[in-house]
């Protein structure tokens, strides 16, 4: 026997509202809840996704509600599910994938398609991008979402004006083609930021250099980084020389002007940046002006690797109910669907993150002609090489607060104050006290 | 005054012009953002000249936000959270300056250190006191061994439920749970003349009449000033009013549609143009009735001689 | 600071303080309760347990050099943004309250800063200080690379200052215009009378008065720098807490380690400590600073 008090003050009004609300035809739907981190213009595409999905069948009502970004997403998620209030599907970006991963508090992809009688090709999913949310073994735990990667855009009419029409393939090459720049009267031939996605995780990958022990984190969590000790510390010295020579300038968005507004509006004529940019350049570029995108640079005679994903994926949580679980995988069968995946790469920068979705596309002709052409190209730095054990991706705890320190020293460095290696070297120390913590947070806990 | 200080005068201008400058700049700027298409806002150099885009912009946001609903329920919350706060805090000021008694300076402190940890360091735990806002007695019902007892006694098995997730109470309680107001109040009580109390004690007047009939009229433009600030910022609150409203299409707020809108800092458009139209819209409702309030800001009308 | 006249403590006084206690017990100490105890303890976020650790994340706090930068990066702060933010908004209140012709017109404005969005205002500020597209570019001009808040972190420091100041001066303006318009009309007439200009008017008469809403503003802007949801949400737009750390307040980096970095355990830790130190810097001005306070 059970004695419940419930004071529900606002159900009267709450009821009243909601009939108005919800059309009875809507309300016999089974409803899950999927909370995302998009904003802006990207969040107003995942509401749309919603839609598509809710008119596409009568069985389920994908409830679909902005976090506000993708740190609150993740929060607000980890809140309700202590409370037994979590969403169905949650969007995590990378730098949460792995205190989720340990937690068990997810239903892992596989086993939710089997379990709704959803058969789904796993290994159709570009090896790039699944293995970053997938076992060190490939077995993949979470849907990727919006994926991209670090590309190299570039502006053709300045080159044009140096006599040239092709991308540097070499960080050797950017240097020469910068400099003619700079010669030729351009202020900024290169701009950079501080973001570590470009300059150290998709750099490491694409030499195949690691950025910690154990296969980057994937084989234990008492990994330690080792970023101060490979080709990484000489690339940074060498924007550094650059940025002291004025030839590569620094880019922020504290300082009113972030890579990509820089390069869209012309004043800067290189950027790595991420393909989802692609689109927005495109938008927010002249009209007139030429610009394309090519695979990031390598040093000269370095064995080219298949560059990471960046973006964020879609999980299961745990402990919702038989319909909820139905309803969130009928959705997430209808966002893998080559029309969905296409629809998604048109409204947005994000590839296909699967073979047969890009194939269809490519079939179709999307990257034939403008705006989406060159998009291709991220691809194939995705795939440009079957995934190795250290171009699998990144797996380290608290990595939010190790970009942060090595961004602090990057601006420690790039300031002036301290020197490469000393900067890179207390980052690195610093970073490997923050893994033997989340190490003993998780004690007894191993990774898949 | 009835004196003539032309000098004076001229510097009270000056500065006074000096001061719209300083806050209407950066406003002028949202504005005029507002106001240019998506590749004018992204320009380097930005420029400040106004565009012709401003009602295609407005209307952009004002679709994207539904904010016909997000307004009113913005008002709730505010309107809510500034009748709560008032109210709730001049009472708790009134029984810390106006009675001895030993706790009275505990209490006082025990109000005043909330404010002293944001919301995002508990906010995992404060979820969980939403989600069934009884969870604190039942869990001292626990303990204590009262639900046991009285699961023995009547065979009843105590478990308390209210889920304030939501729902308006749920926006608006907690956010009425801080010291500002105490403080304040606490502040300006402080100034008003003892023989005021010791008059109407005299006049065997009690000490609800006393707060009533003298002590509240005093404290009127406090109180303006007090529910305007509350007001303004219930209407900012964001975190909050994003953790406990999943249902947003019924509870969610204009501040979250407003977040919503900026743009993602890894891709996607930067359409920083309609944000700030959105961000326009926002503001507007504050800023009336900062307009409105201050008309009853007038000087001199409380005779409070000293 | 005690009244001499006061009412005898009935029932009636705790009646009148109980909604505000029980409100502050269920929302902010039943949670803040649970998230202490992670101080002591590592916390797995997602649940699924914690281990006992005793002292441990206050000592490894502590014996961080970067923290110690951050303490002082908070101290510089809450100063100089409480003194900015109080000193602009006195001013601007004392003249206002002159009531001059139009000075209703200018005063509306004055509180607009305060209902204006943060990701607004700190977008607002990026632009109108960037080193080289800016209406500060021109500085720049004279003398390249002078200003540059994304290299340099004391201009980083001044820059989140200015932000923070600026949103507060509309809070500060309505609160000390309120308190001077309690001034009796009366008292500033007679003081004219007395030949008392307006400058003097405002020394002897109007500052002394304002004293106990003046340590008010006080006490709430320096608890507001120091651990407001303003001073993160500016550092978060405007800076992230760079460059190299300059302007990672405490309570910015308590947001970014807990609920950017999932570190939940040395967030807490974090948090006593800075709540501790606001207690004390509190506790001071109580003791020392309201001295000073003209209650009559």
């Amino acid at each position: 026997m059970s004695f419940v008090s419930k004071l529900q003050m606002s159900a009267a009004a709450g009821a009243l509202v909601a009939a108005f609300a919800v059309s009875p035809a809507a309300a016999e739907r089974a409803r899950f809840e999927f909370w995302y981190g998009l904003t802006g213009d990207l969040g107003e595409r995942v509401q749309e996704t919603c839609k598509r999905f809710n008119d596409s069948q009568q069985e389920f009502e994908a409830v679909c509600v902005g976090q506000g970004g993708y740190p609150n997403a993740v929060q607000n998620a980890i809140a309700a599910y202590r409370a037994g209030k979590q969403p169905t599907i949650v969007q995590v970006y990378d730098g949460g994938t792995l205190d989720l991963m340990l937690s068990g508090a997810y239903v892992p992809a596989r086993k939710l398609m089997a379990d709704n009688g959803y058969e789904v090709k796993w290994d159709d999913y570009f090896s790039g991008i699944a293995n970053y949310y997938a076992t060190a073994k490939g077995e993949l735990l979470s849907f990727p979402y919006n994926s991209s990667t670090a590309m190299l855009y570039w502006n053709r009419d300045a080159f044009a004006k140096i006599g040239r029409d092709k991308a540097p393939a070499t960080w050797e090459e950017v240097e020469e083609v910068a400099r003619e720049l700079k010669k030729a009267g351009y202020e900024c031939p290169l701009g950079f930021n501080f973001d570590t996605w470009q300059i150290l995780e998709q750099f490491s990958a694409i030499h195949g250099e690691p950025i910690a022990t154990k296969n980057n984190g994937y084989d234990g969590l008492d990994a330690e980084v080792v970023f101060n000790k490979t080709k990484f510390v000489d690339h940074v010295k060498f924007f550094k020389r650059m940025a002291d020579e004025g030839v590569f300038t620094v880019r922020t968005k504290e300082a009113g002007m972030d890579i990509v507004p820089s390069f869209a509006s012309g004043a800067c004529q290189m950027i790595q940046t991420s393909i989802a940019d692609h689109g927005t350049i495109g938008k927010t570029a002249a009209a007139d002006m030429k610009w394309d995108v090519a695979m990031l640079p390598v040093w000269n005679g370095t064995e080219r690797k298949n560059s990471l994903v960046g973006g964020a994926s879609l999980w299961v949580l745990a402990g919702k109910s038989e319909p909820e679980y139905k309803g969130a995988a009928a959705f997430l069968k209808f966002i893998g669907t080559p029309e969905s995946a296409e629809w998604w790469s048109t409204v947005t920068g994000y590839i296909p993150v699967t073979n047969s979705g890009f194939e269809a596309m490519k079939a179709k002709g999307f990257y034939d002609k403008a705006p989406y052409k060159g998009r291709e190209l991220a691809i194939e730095s995705l795939t440009f090489t079957p995934t190795t054990p250290i171009t699998r991706g990144i797996r380290l705890g608290g990595f939010m607060q190790i970009r942060k320190e090595v961004t602090d020293a990057l601006q420690g460095i790039f300031a002036g104050k301290v020197g490469v290696e000393e900067a890179l070297n207390e980052a690195a120390e610093r970073s490997n006290a923050v893994l033997r913590r989340f190490e003993k947070t998780y004690a007894g806990k191993s990774l898949l | 005054m009835i004196e003539r200080t032309p000098i004076f005068n001229a510097v009270t201008y000056a500065i006074m012009i000096g001061g719209l400058l300083v806050v209407l700049l950066p406003v002028w700027m949202a504005f005029t953002a507002a106001t240019q298409t998506v590749e004018a806002v992204n320009r380097i150099p930005f420029s400040f000249a106004l565009g012709d885009e401003l009602l295609t912009n407005l209307g952009a946001a004002w679709q994207r936000g539904d904010f016909g609903t997000k307004l009113a329920n913005s008002f709730i919350l505010a309107a809510g959270v500034t009748l709560g706060k008032v109210m709730i805090a001049a009472l708790s000021a009134f029984s810390i300056v106006y009675f001895n008694y030993r706790l009275r300076m505990i209490f006082f402190w025990v109000i005043f250190v909330t404010l002293m940890l944001p919301l995002e360091v508990r906010i995992v735990p404060t979820y969980a006191v939403a989600a069934n806002a009884l969870a604190p007695l039942q869990a001292i019902l626990d303990v204590t061994g009262i639900s046991a007892l009285i699961a023995v006694l009547s065979g009843v098995e105590v478990s308390l439920q209210w889920n304030l997730l939501n729902s308006y109470v749920g926006l608006i309680l907690p956010l009425v749970a801080t010291a500002t107001g105490t403080f304040l109040y606490r502040q300006f009580f402080m100034t008003v003349p003892d023989e005021l109390a010791e008059a109407a004690k005299m006049d065997g007047a009690g000490a609800f009449r006393f707060f009533v009939e003298i002590l509240m009229p005093l404290s009127r433009t406090n109180m303006l000033a007090l529910a305007t600030i509350m007001f303004v910022y219930a209407w900012n609150q964001y975190l909050w009013p994003l953790l406990v409203t999943t249902d947003r299409g019924t509870y969610g707020t204009a501040i979250i549609e407003l977040k919503q809108m900026v743009p993602n800092p890894y891709g996607g458009l930067p359409d920083w143009n309609v944000a700030m139209a959105a961000a326009l819209i926002v503001m507007l409702p504050p800023v009336v009735v900062v307009a409105l309030m201050q008309r009853w800001f007038v000087r001199g009308l409380i005779a409070t001689e000293k | 600071m005690e009244k001499r006249a006061v009412f005898r403590a009935g029932s009636l006084a705790y009646l009148l303080i109980l909604p505000q206690l029980l409100l502050v017990f269920v929302f902010f100490y039943w949670p803040t309760g649970a998230a202490l105890y992670w101080a002591f303890t590592l916390e797995m976020p997602w649940g699924g347990g914690n281990q006992w650790v005793g002292l441990e994340n206050f000592t490894a706090v502590l014996k961080d050099g970067k923290y110690w930068s951050s303490v002082v990066a908070s101290c510089v702060f809450a100063f100089a943004a409480t003194a900015l933010a109080l000193a602009q908004a006195l001013v601007l209140a004392l003249f206002v309250d002159r009531q001059l012709r139009g000075s209703r017109g200018f005063r509306s404005f004055y509180v607009w800063p305060y209902a204006v969005a943060a990701p607004a205002v700190s977008l607002a500020f990026r632009f109108i200080f960037a080193p080289e597209t800016g209406l500060v570019a021109f500085v720049n001009q004279w003398w390249p690379g002078l200003w540059n808040p994304s290299i340099n972190g004391a201009q980083a420091m001044a820059l989140v200052v200015l932000c923070f100041a600026w949103k507060w001066i509309g809070y500060n303006f309505i609160f000390l215009l309120a308190a001077l318009q309690s001034i009796p009309r009366a008292l500033m007439e007679a003081s004219a009378m007395d030949g008392a200009g307006p400058l003097r008017r405002m020394l002897d008469i109007q500052l002394p008065l304002l004293t106990p809403t003046f340590f008010f503003l006080l006490v709430i802007n320096l608890t507001e720098s120091f651990v407001g949801p303003d001073s993160f949400g500016i550092v978060d737009i405007l800076t992230e807490g760079g460059p190299a750390n300059a302007t990672n307040l405490l309570v910015y980096k308590i947001y970014s380690d807990g609920f950017k970095g999932l570190d939940y355990s040395g967030a807490a830790a974090q948090s006593i400590i800075l709540m501790l130190l606001v207690m004390v810097l509190t506790f001071i001005q109580f003791r020392w600073v309201e001295r000073r306070v003209h209650y009559k």
